[in-house]
């Protein structure tokens, strides 16, 4: 007792509490990290297809989505000894929904059938089961569990082939039809501001017009007879025996996980993690890839990184070199300082206001009358939401830009002066490139903070589900008027906003990987540029 | 330029090398000029560009602050010899309907003269009152008779041009008094069931209407009269009238300055409710009108008192007229009263002329217009808001234009309680939209406010304590070696977007914790119980063995035992709610405290909001624990004191500043935190304090309401507003944070 006295009296427990404090939030980082990791990497693990039979004789096949206590309210105790299992049964069309709890204690035959079936399919989500038979419109190519499914396996690159072409007449051909057609109108409507509404040149957009209709029906047969050339279809069987009878150019991929080895699951998963990253969403944003929010979510960093540079390195060279040091440049060096501690939303509230409500609205009453009262630049769009956040890091490129001039010796400035530069002469050759890992650290962090920021986009432009990404094929190549989407947005959207959450959570969870990963890599090079720096200039400084 | 050069005295004897060496010289000097005023033109104008950001912002939320203007336009003469009793005007403005004494004018405003409407309808009678009903006005005629009149303009475009044709069509009548005598004054609403006619005909009593139209299976439509006598006995005679549109209650103002209601709750046999004196001087009330939407009724007395009531239920379902507000006075009888029909403003008129716009929510007088001096007749709002238009005893039409975008808008509104239509009593609300067109916009930031703080204060509970017991830590106690692999982690921490935290948090921790509550808040009691168990049992350990973790390692030690206490906890969590919380905490919650449980709640928030801050104020905290002069704590250490002596009483004290300002910048991330507190609470603007439930914070309001806003609208500029306070909120406790900070560092330098 007396030893506890003390221990307490010079203070070593507290000294332990203040470490677990410590451990606590390290654990906390650390069970973040693995919660995210474990459910998000695992989801494209092609995991065994169990089927349960119940003790009612119902069966109900599907994956294992997860395994908890049944809850008993009343019950005394924390001892849980009944289990549930939560089910991925899939098949959404045929059941309704895609998961189902079963009882434990209600399963009595579980088995795993080597020729199960998963199909990964455009609509409806997963189906679990059996290939009964593959059909030529009435005709039965196949027929049987085996036969069907090799059928359908030899099948699938053709439809492969006839979805990507379908997708190109559709996304390309005939997208740049109805952009031509659009560009028409807006012509033929700028005409009419200017008070033209006949003539030769309102005939000549008119034939224009016709032409371009004729080209688009044109097109629609073309697609309707691509799509025709494959007109296989396969029964699909549910274990309780239910069927339902889909187009084969539905079917996207087709395993028997039950009967893959290791190296199969493997080769399989990196299909799963490639067609993840590489592919447009599907569904309402529950299937499918990411593509268009990377792809997003790397241009408005890519543009805000071009804006912010040349903003941040000019004002911390004119607050740290050029400015006379006094109260007045303190006062400023604090007020933007602490611009960085302003909250996101607040940014997002001046874009909004500044450059969508302000500056686009201006110049589509200077330019772009005629698309009126459609705004084409009075909306938000990729350009103002980079514009918004390279606001919002200017500050943190002005901190590693002035922090790097702090750290470079006054003696290497001087010398150069002394040698007869001019200071321009000696900014551009001596001092610039001494800063520039400063200036690249503080890009790389204004970049992480960019790449995770979603508060600011939601009011500059932000969406769902864009239609076009901003970059394409058409004059002017570059969109930057368009919306666009972005992982981080697509996290809230798709976990908060979707109908179907259950489904969902493992592309959110996954979405969440891919956006912890840009981030932390680019936090981690940004550590380790500045850390390599510090060496050096401890060295220099010897 | 070369010609300048070689005019120079110096350049005149130099040899044509050292020429081209001058030129040189002056282009670089020149270059040297321009990158100088290149980079000072271009870093003061982005400076002034980052920090005009609060300016911008201002600018869109100002206007809200302007008064309300109006401007007079020439009256327009009526024909002489009529006494105009109402008017009306279209939606453009350019047409007028004014009801006299021997029928209805139109009235061009833009240039034209007045002609007579045609009504056969009125069958010889005179108009002897009239009033602005839901599409035109109502004449109380000399033979007992009310006729409705539609007033329309019918819109074409030839030629580009718009041109207005005004339409008038009367209705059938309606009759008040069979009997014949004059209706001295009237009220008429369309009702669910039809149209429903209040009118003063004889003394103390007020005649009541109803009409009901059934259409018969064979086709014809029959119209089916019914009359009931509302006996107002010893208030008086009904000076004014007032029926609402649900047909729910009449009110009749009397000669004797009380308001009289009669329920309609059972309409064939509708009782007087109560009698309720408006003024205490039992001045006659001369007008009785409701607001748009028909829940506010405004009472005007003739010694041009305003007020407005509305019927409220008490907590026994009574239902009872209330006083909501007192409005700036007329001086003389109120005369005339029109409801805006975009919003809740209204204006009332007087005997003297004066015409005054008001506003229902904010019980404010915006505008006081003076008149011809003659005593106003009628008026009206125009249909847009836009504009005034009244008839005066002199036969005039007065015009003016208003302009008044923000009427819903005052200091009051903002922060402070209103008596909103259908509540209690004045409270907090943000209700920003509603499903009708008469909606009542609550715009009152007090919810917001108090959500934004609710939530900083639960995270900055969880935060501050775990965040500077690990600074302290890891800045006195810590390891080196160790220092260097955690501090990446903490940067790590620090740079987790926060979509990520709020959608773990909105999706994991809310349904995770809703298990294990109990368990969760046991852990600050549990774990440090736990630490002090396993010091205990480490001491005892022989020295040899306690060799193998030197000191600045025990946090090696202590991840196991933080586990294991966390699981402790969650194990005896659940024992104590099984055990004496009745199985269920939310129950218990519920029956024992009466608070009830949200899922997504200020806990949940708490938690993963204060993951964010800490390693914000993790770091600086960290940062000024560590520049405290080595000397200090040697001394400290010398003189014999222990580790954490030292660390408590030398270290602690001299970096207070350090570790204020590291809160301070904890509270400033907090406060405008978005994502986390709209993915993890539930967004209900409601005041309260409790643990377990929601709450709005004016971030994640901006964020979610700003996209729907009509740029320029009233909610607009609320949400710049509110924009603007958060930035106020966070730069001011940032700048304080930043100054003791560097006050701090240069007190250091001279212990260096």
């Amino acid at each position: 007792m007396r030893r506890l006295g003390r221990l307490l009296k010079g203070g070593e427990p507290f000294i332990w509490l203040t470490g677990s404090a410590l451990a606590f939030s390290l654990l906390m980082v650390a069970g973040l990290l693995f919660l995210i990791l474990r459910n998000g990497l695992g989801f494209f693990w092609p995991a065994d297809v169990w089927v349960f039979t119940l003790d009612d004789g119902s069966r109900i096949g599907g994956r294992i989505a997860a395994r908890e206590a049944i809850p008993e309210p009343g019950a005394k105790g924390p001892v849980h000894l009944k289990y549930r299992l939560k089910v991925k049964e899939g098949n959404r069309d045929v059941t309704g929904a895609d998961f189902v709890w079963v009882d434990e204690a209600k399963i009595v035959k579980r088995e795993r059938p080597a020729d199960m079936v998963a199909f990964e399919r455009r609509e409806w989500g997963d189906f679990y089961g059996w290939a009964k038979a593959v059909k030529d419109g009435e005709k039965v190519v196949a027929e049987g569990h085996g036969p069907a499914y090799r059928a359908l396996l030899s099948d699938l690159p053709k439809a492969r082939e006839v979805r990507d072409e379908a997708r190109r007449i559709e996304k390309d051909e005939i997208g740049s039809v109805n952009y031509a057609k659009e560009k028409l109108r807006l012509e033929l409507k700028r005409l009419e501001l200017h008070g033209v509404t006949s003539g030769p040149a309102v005939a000549k957009l008119k034939a224009r017009e016709d032409a371009l209709t004729a080209t688009y029906d044109e097109l629609v047969k073309k697609l309707d007879e691509v799509r025709s050339r494959l007109a296989t279809t396969v029964v699909l069987e549910t274990v309780d025996g239910k069927e339902k009878e889909v187009p084969v150019t539905q079917v996207l991929r087709a395993d028997r996980p039950n009967e893959m080895g290791l190296l199969a699951k493997a080769g399989r998963y990196l299909v799963g993690v490639w067609s993840f990253v590489s592919e447009d969403p599907r569904e309402s944003n529950t299937e499918g890839g990411v593509f268009p929010a990377i792809f997003g979510t790397v241009l408005m960093v890519m543009i805000m990184s071009l804006v912010v540079t040349p903003l941040g390195v000019l004002t911390a060279f004119y607050l740290r070199e050029y400015a006379v040091q006094g109260p007045v440049v303190s006062a400023v060096r604090i007020a933007v300082n602490n611009l960085a501690g302003v909250p996101s939303i607040v940014f997002g509230v001046f874009g909004l206001g500044f450059f969508v409500y302000f500056i686009g609205g201006s110049l589509d009453r200077l330019f772009f009358a005629e698309s009126l009262p459609t705004p084409t630049w009075g909306t938000g769009g990729i350009l103002w939401a980079s514009l918004t956040l390279s606001l919002l890091t200017v500050p943190v490129v002005i901190v590693a830009a002035e922090e790097g001039l702090a750290a470079i010796p006054r003696g290497m400035r001087e010398a150069s002066l002394a040698l007869g530069a001019t200071k321009f002469e000696t900014m551009w050759r001596v001092v610039l490139p001494a800063v520039m890992p400063s200036i690249l650290t503080g890009l790389i962090l204004a970049m992480a903070r960019a790449a995770g920021e979603v508060a600011p986009l939601m009011i500059t432009g932000v969406v769902k589900l864009a239609p076009a990404l901003p970059v394409d094929g058409y004059p002017p190549f570059l969109h930057f008027d368009r919306k666009f989407m972005h992982l981080g947005f697509h996290i809230f959207d798709v976990g908060f906003q979707s109908p179907n959450v259950d489904a969902a959570r493992p592309m959110v969870y996954n979405t969440t990987v891919l956006l912890l990963v840009i981030v932390v890599a680019l936090n981690l090079t940004a550590i380790v540029i500045r850390n390599r720096l510090r060496k050096k200039l401890r060295t220099s400084g010897i | 330029m070369s010609s300048s050069a070689a005019s120079t005295p110096g350049g005149a004897g130099l040899s044509p090398a050292a020429r081209a060496g001058t030129r040189q010289n002056r282009v670089r000097t020149l270059t040297d000029r321009f990158a100088t005023r290149f980079v000072t033109a271009s870093g003061i104008s982005i400076i002034a560009a980052i920090l005009a950001i609060l300016f911008v912002i201002a600018g869109v939320a100002w206007p809200l602050v302007l008064p309300a203007r109006a401007r007079a336009l020439p009256a327009v003469v009526l024909p002489a010899g009529t006494q105009p009793l109402a008017v009306r005007v279209d939606e453009y403005r350019e047409e007028a309907f004014v009801a006299t004494s021997a029928g209805l004018l139109l009235v061009p405003l833009k240039g034209g003269a007045p002609s007579a409407a045609d009504l056969p309808a009125l069958d010889g009678a005179t108009v002897t009152s009239a009033r602005s009903v839901t599409g035109g006005l109502a004449l109380g005629l000399s033979d007992g008779r009310v006729l409705p009149v539609t007033t329309a303009v019918d819109v074409t475009y030839p030629g580009g041009k718009r041109l207005l044709v005004p339409r008038v069509t009367a209705a059938d009548p309606l009759v008040a008094d069979p009997a014949g005598r004059p209706v001295k004054t009237f009220a008429l609403a369309e009702t669910p069931d039809g149209p429903l006619l209040a009118a003063a005909v004889g003394p103390r009593e007020v005649s009541l209407d109803t009409v009901t139209e059934t259409t018969s299976l064979i086709g014809g439509t029959t119209r089916e009269e019914s009359r009931q006598s509302l006996a107002l006995g010893s208030e008086g005679d009904a000076s004014a009238l007032a029926v609402d549109d649900r047909g729910q209650d009449v009110f009749a103002g009397t000669t004797a300055g009380k308001v009289v209601r009669f329920d309609r709750t059972d309409a064939s046999a509708p009782g007087l409710a109560e009698s309720v004196p408006v003024n205490g001087d039992g001045a006659a009330v001369t007008l009785l009108g409701f607001l748009n939407g028909d829940r506010t009724l405004v009472v005007g007395d003739a010694a041009g008192r305003v007020s407005t009531w509305q019927v409220v239920k008490d907590d026994s379902g009574r239902r009872h007229l209330a006083r909501m507000h007192d409005f700036a006075p007329h001086g003389a009888a109120v005369t005339g009263f029109s409801p805006s029909r975009r919003d809740k403003g209204f204006v009332t008129t007087d005997a003297s002329g004066r015409t005054m716009v008001r506003y229902g929510t904010t019980g404010k007088t915006l505008l006081d217009l003076p008149g011809a001096g003659a005593a106003i007749t009628g008026v009206t709002f125009a249909p847009k808001a836009d504009g005034i238009a009244a008839v005066d005893a002199g036969g005039k039409l007065l015009q003016w234009d208003v302009r008044n975008p923000h009427p819903e808008v005052s200091w009051r509104t903002l922060f402070g309680k209103v008596w909103y239509e259908g509540y209690q009593k004045p409270e907090y609300v943000w209700q920003s939209t509603g499903a009708t067109d008469d909606f009542e916009a609550k715009l009152s930031l007090t919810p917001l406010i108090y959500g934004t703080l609710k939530g900083t204060f639960y995270s900055l509970l969880v935060a501050v304590p775990l965040a500077l017991m690990g600074a302290l830590y890891t800045a006195q106690f810590m390891h080196p070696d160790l220092k260097a692999l955690l501090k990446p982690t903490i940067e790590i921490m620090a740079a987790l977007p926060s979509v990520v935290l709020g959608f773990i948090g909105g999706l994991w921790l809310a349904p995770t914790l809703e298990r294990t509550a109990p368990g969760v808040l046991l852990m600050p009691l549990v774990i440090p119980f736990l630490t002090f168990a396993a010091i205990a049992a480490w001491t005892a350990l022989p020295a040899s063995w306690r060799r193998v973790i030197p000191h600045g390692y025990e946090l090696v030690l202590l991840v196991p035992v933080v586990l294991a206490g966390g699981a402790l906890a969650i194990w005896i969590g659940s024992g104590v709610e099984s055990a004496a919380l009745g199985g269920d905490y939310r129950t218990w919650l519920v029956s024992a405290l009466g608070l009830s449980y949200d899922q997504r709640n200020s806990l949940v928030v708490g938690i993963a909001m204060g993951f964010a801050v800490i390693p914000i104020i993790f770091t600086v905290a960290e940062d000024s624990l560590a520049s405290v002069p080595q000397g200090l704590s040697a001394g400290s250490l010398a003189l014999g004191a222990t580790r954490w002596q030292t660390a408590l009483r030398v270290v602690l004290p001299t970096a207070s500043p350090g570790i204020f300002s590291a809160v301070m910048i904890g509270f400033g991330r907090a406060v405008g935190e978005t994502m986390i507190v709209l993915m993890a609470t539930g967004n209900t603007p409601i005041m309260n304090s409790s643990l377990f439930s929601g709450f709005r914070a004016m971030s994640a309001n901006i964020a979610v309401e700003l996209p729907e806003a009509p740029e320029g609208g009233t909610l607009f500029r609320v949400l710049f507003l509110a924009a603007l306070l958060l930035f106020g909120m966070t730069f001011v406790v940032n700048t304080a944070a930043e100054l003791v900070r560097l006050r701090l560092r240069s007190k250091y330098r001279t212990f260096e």
